[in-house]
């Protein structure tokens, strides 16, 4: 479903060159819970603006759902993000201004749904995170995990074919982390295919599969080695 | 996904109402300067007769004498001397109307004792005025050839005179006194809206004479003549004297003060223009029209062109009006910089989320034609205000010898400037969020969602 074959992102300035992912090959399959971890500055969040299609990249190809990204126009890149990828960010990023129902619809907006089929995936989607009964609040009128379940379920409204989540626990205290975190594996037990970057070891090991970016280069580790890893260390 | 952007828009507009509010103040302020100078250049340019103004000329030949200075322009040279007033009226050309005119004053009284005696000027022309410059009538007619060559003591008066001196009633059939002479008013005018008083050459934006009067009865009673005489030197001495005496030697002499207009048709111009060249060869048998042979014939249109170009109070006005417009325009600019830029976070989520550009230039557009809609309304009524200031200002300058009712229309807003004003307001909004857009909407999707 996401196969990256040679993927190498390059920042460049007048004077440096910065390598912040070199020759990656990975294949994700169809409902897969892969973790990312890896340093600070290793290149994950990269490797995820790159799976995300938020940015370009130079060699490499990227076949999403059987289609190479490489140098689709900007407008195809929206359409893709806005159609197969959902994305559940750190800090949330909800739009503070808009009651929850609102920002769920943000992306829902974009894809030129009816208002019949946009309140029902809204619903359906609250109902999923378990903020049915909140639809009419304020972002700020919610708690941190709340507002994680928000942006999740504005993720899962559109029914992606996977979901990006950078550090989705990583500004929730260890309550709200495990809740997120059982709501994002209840997800992928539907067959949500989930992509997550985190810096937190255990949680990692809840996932299927395990990537480790090191310096931009990616090692693939299945679950297995992984908690090997984690027991020796 | 318009009504989508433009909830958005307006939502936008209210979140931070400082911002829109001094950004509609920027747009309004200046456009409103823009159009109030824009509206006085743009009546004042106005041509009277447009309709044929092109074929109304004002007819000049240079009678002057053998030592007089060359002429550098038609607007430099002499008026028409009377004797050549009534040989070019004699002319015949098919299609052709000609009359003239000049000024006469007086006192006018009427039989009602309660009306105040008034000092007054009035036109002295011939019948074809009225069927040349087609002055509306209210009442009756103008005067005709027939009535202007038996001499008949004939008048027409203005609406506002016959307002005065006669209720607004039909006067038509009653008396006015001009002087010792008793005149019967054949005809009442209604609001005659000429944007320039182009027929006694002033060009003023004034109301045109409330009085006319036949020149033949002028001539025959000696009334005053209120002129500039351009004579040769040997009447040069006595030249003032020519306002109320010396009646024979002034129609006999070489001094121009006359305003000849013809109205000609194309196909007749060049004909005419021949037929004064004839003329004045004739006239140089007999010692007249000593220098080479030299006609003006100058249509309404470059007459007008010639008098807005001379007007520097409005060129510099218009120019200073410009210039404070662009740097409201570049204040509009900065401020929706600013107002955009805020909201980076909010667009890079959006773009994440699935918004392509043109979608968010599109949201962006919309708030700011909402912005330009609101700022050209805002500066249509601030252009109201302006051009009520600048003609009482006008009137002040005046010491107020000039009228409210003569130079209002100058002043007054039209569809064609509200409808230019809306359009260069909507158009100069959009060109100052063209760069404010542009950066917005390049914000790249991944650049503000980490954790701050």
């Amino acid at each position: 479903m996401l196969k990256m074959e040679n993927v190498s992102k390059i920042y460049r300035t007048e004077l440096v060159e910065t390598h912040a992912l070199r020759k990656v090959d990975l294949h994700i399959k169809r409902g897969e819970f892969v973790s990312v971890t890896g340093p600070s500055g290793s290149g994950k969040t990269t490797f995820l603006n790159l799976a995300g299609a938020l940015e370009t990249f130079e060699e490499g190809d990227y076949f999403l759902d059987g289609q190479n990204v490489k140098g689709l126009s900007d407008d195809k890149l929206s359409e893709i993000r806005n159609q197969k990828i959902g994305f559940i960010f750190q800090s949330f990023n909800l739009l503070p201004d808009l009651p929850i129902f609102d920002n769920v619809d943000v992306p829902l907006r974009y894809r030129g749904m009816s208002a019949k089929e946009r309140k029902e995936r809204i619903e359906h989607a609250l109902e999923t995170v378990g903020l049915a009964s909140r639809m009419k609040h304020l972002p700020t009128q919610l708690s941190g995990g709340q507002q994680q379940r928000v942006a999740i379920a504005r993720a899962i409204a559109g029914d992606p074919l996977f979901l990006l989540a950078d550090e989705p626990t990583g500004n929730l205290d260890s309550l709200m982390a495990q809740q997120v975190m059982e709501l994002l594996e209840d997800i992928n037990s539907k067959g949500t295919t989930i992509i997550m970057v985190t810096h937190d070891d255990q949680l990692a090991r809840r996932a299927h599969r395990n990537i480790q970016i090191f310096d931009g280069q990616v090692s693939d580790i299945e679950r297995a080695v992984a908690d090997d890893v984690v027991r020796s260390a | 996904m318009f009504s989508y952007n433009l909830h958005l828009a307006i939502k936008s507009l209210k979140d931070k109402p400082s911002l829109t509010f001094l950004t509609v103040l920027a747009i309004a302020l200046g456009l409103g300067l823009y159009t109030t100078v824009a509206t006085m250049s743009y009546q004042g340019s106005q041509v009277p007769l447009a309709h044929k103004s092109k074929n109304i000329f004002l007819v000049q030949m240079d009678s002057r004498e053998i030592t007089a200075d060359p002429v550098e322009h038609q607007a430099r040279l002499v008026d028409t001397t009377y004797k050549d007033t009534i040989n070019l009226m004699a002319m015949n050309l098919s299609g052709v109307k000609q009359t003239f005119n000049w000024s006469t004053y007086g006192i006018l009284n009427v039989e009602d004792e309660n009306i105040t005696p008034l000092r007054t000027t009035a036109a002295v022309t011939s019948s074809n005025f009225f069927t040349m410059f087609e002055p509306p009538f209210l009442y009756g007619n103008g005067w005709d050839k027939k009535v202007e060559d038996s001499g008949e003591a004939v008048i027409v008066i203005s609406k506002l005179m016959n307002d005065k001196l006669f209720g607004g009633e039909n006067s038509v059939g009653k008396t006015v006194r001009i002087n010792t002479h008793v005149l019967k008013v054949i005809g009442v005018l209604d609001t005659w809206n000429l944007t320039r008083k182009f027929y006694d050459r002033s060009y003023r934006s004034a109301s045109p004479d409330n009085f006319f009067i036949p020149y033949t009865f002028a001539m025959e009673n000696n009334l005053p003549r209120r002129a500039g005489f351009d004579c040769w030197a040997a009447n040069a001495d006595i030249a003032r004297s020519f306002r109320n005496e010396n009646l024979d030697r002034l129609m006999n002499s070489e001094c121009a003060w006359v305003t000849f207009w013809a109205e000609i048709p194309d196909e007749q111009i060049e004909n005419y223009n021949q037929q004064l060249v004839n003329y004045i060869d004739s006239q140089k048998s007999l010692g007249r029209f000593p220098r080479e042979t030299l006609t003006f014939l100058t249509n309404l249109n470059d007459q007008l062109l010639f008098i807005n170009g001379r007007n520097q109070f409005i060129k510099v006005f218009s120019m200073l009006a410009t210039l404070f417009f662009a740097v409201c325009i570049l204040n509009a600019v900065s401020i929706l910089l600013a107002k955009f830029m805020r909201r980076t976070k909010e667009v890079s989520l959006r773009r994440a989320l699935g918004a392509k550009k043109k979608t968010i230039i599109a949201q962006h557009v919309i708030e700011v034609m909402i912005i330009g809609i609101i700022g050209g309304v805002v500066g249509i009524v601030i252009s109201y205000f302006g051009l009520q200031g600048m003609m009482n200002i006008q009137i002040y300058a005046s010491d107020y010898t000039t009228r409210l009712e003569d130079i209002e229309p100058l002043f007054q807003l039209n569809l064609v400037m509200i409808g230019k004003a809306f359009a260069t307001g909507t158009v100069c909004t959009l060109i100052a969020s063209i760069y404010p857009i542009w950066r917005i909407c390049n914000v790249p999707p991944a650049s503000q969602l980490k954790a701050q």
